[in-house]
């Protein structure tokens, strides 16, 4: 097996986090998420090649992953209704860890907002710089810093609304 | 939750545990698996429409028979059959015919073009730009199969009425009126047709990054 090849594996393996992770934003089934990680791994071996190494490996990889979730997959990744928001919340309040069910309710209320303020969000909860979010969506960076303000506030509404 | 704070849940959500789903071998695995992207839909539909309308022409130009239906409707409107007649729309029939798949052949050409140009790594606007330039060059040929479609029935139309004035032929009203009305209704349908087929396979795929790009332009635009 090529030693390309490899090492691309190790770096999935390595990184699968950051895609489960943008799989789940982009979803809303386990068989939807399964086949956008698939996708995800394909684009990124494909561009693999490319990749020069000019900017950081995880920030190369939230773009190709964000880009296929939400150019390029063709399951529809509608935002959940809030009226949803109960029934979404009522499927991990069992889940015993009390920081564990505060992200599970913050997955369902990202999911409410369209496609681009999902992005923004998770780049944002990920450190990623504001230059580096901007440039992965191509928006300039204060306009990035400016949504990201308006989300924080919505997000903080929502989250102690359903909590 | 009283006083939720993004920010300071920053921690959590970089702690979360997510549990490996694929080891390495799955990954491997994955890398044989076909792409299931629309883009690639719409490129490889285009090019199966291709084929199947080659095909198709190449087999009505082999057997004839297009012409020879043609031929029965003339016959049909006191139309004598001769050899000079039947000559002539054999070679308007290839004419056309030829001309119509060399303009599919330049868009699938195209569309390969552009296809190619849609790189994933690039920011999603212009990922989202890129597409929709290759949605624009879908729409164009949906555009210049409906004109070709009109092109030829007028085509077909005044060759109908040239053999009919040549060979002196009346035809009488409620004839004429009722050949008129049913190039009309037969012309109207396929255009329905075609243009329904175009908005089933292409339209429903492209409105979702209509809607993207829309909103990445609404932020690009906000008021501070």
């Amino acid at each position: 097996m090529a030693s390309k090849e490899k090492e691309f594996a190790q770096l999935i393996k390595d990184n699968q986090g950051l895609i489960i992770k943008v799989s789940r934003l982009y979803t809303n089934s386990l068989e939807d998420e399964e086949d956008l990680f698939q996708e995800i791994v394909l684009q990124l071996w494909r561009s693999y090649g490319s990749f020069k190494g000019n900017s950081k490996i995880s920030t190369w990889m939230y773009r190709v992953a964000l880009n296929t979730a939400i150019t390029l997959f063709r399951k529809k990744s509608k935002s959940l209704p809030t009226n949803e928001l109960d029934i979404n919340h009522a499927d991990f309040i069992e889940d015993d860890d009390e920081k564990q069910q505060q992200v599970s309710l913050l997955y369902t209320v990202i999911k409410t907002l369209p496609n681009v303020e999902r992005a923004i969000v998770m780049m944002y909860l990920d450190d990623l710089p504001y230059k580096d979010i901007a440039e992965n969506l191509g928006i300039t960076e204060v306009n990035a810093r400016v949504k990201m303000n308006r989300l924080k506030k919505i997000l903080k509404e929502k989250m102690e609304k359903y909590a | 939750m009283p006083d939720f704070d993004l920010d300071s849940f920053k921690k959590t959500w970089q702690e979360q545990p997510v549990q490996e789903k694929y080891d390495n071998s799955e990954i491997l695995e994955m890398l044989n698996k076909k792409s299931r992207n629309y883009v690639k839909y719409i490129f490889w539909i285009s090019v199966a429409e291709f084929v199947f309308f080659s095909v198709l022409g190449l087999f009505y130009v082999i057997q004839g028979k297009e012409s020879n239906s043609f031929m029965s409707i003339l016959e049909k409107l006191g139309a004598r059959k001769t050899t000079e007649l039947e000559g002539s729309l054999d070679n308007i029939y290839v004419v056309l015919k030829i001309m119509s798949l060399s303009i599919t052949a330049y868009f699938v050409y195209k569309f390969y073009q552009n296809y190619k140009k849609i790189r994933i790594e690039e920011n999603l606007k212009k990922l989202i730009l890129k597409i929709i330039e290759f949605k624009k060059t879908v729409n164009a040929f949906i555009l210049i199969n409906i004109l070709l479609l009109i092109a030829f029935t007028s085509v077909f139309t005044v060759f109908i009425f040239y053999v009919l004035n040549t060979q002196h032929i009346e035809v009488t009203n409620s004839t004429l009126t009722g050949f008129i009305i049913g190039i009309i209704i037969s012309t109207a349908l396929a255009i329905l047709l075609i243009w329904l087929y175009y908005k089933l396979v292409y339209g429903i795929i492209m409105r979702k990054l209509d809607k993207n790009l829309k909103q990445l332009k609404d932020i690009d635009s906000q008021e501070f």
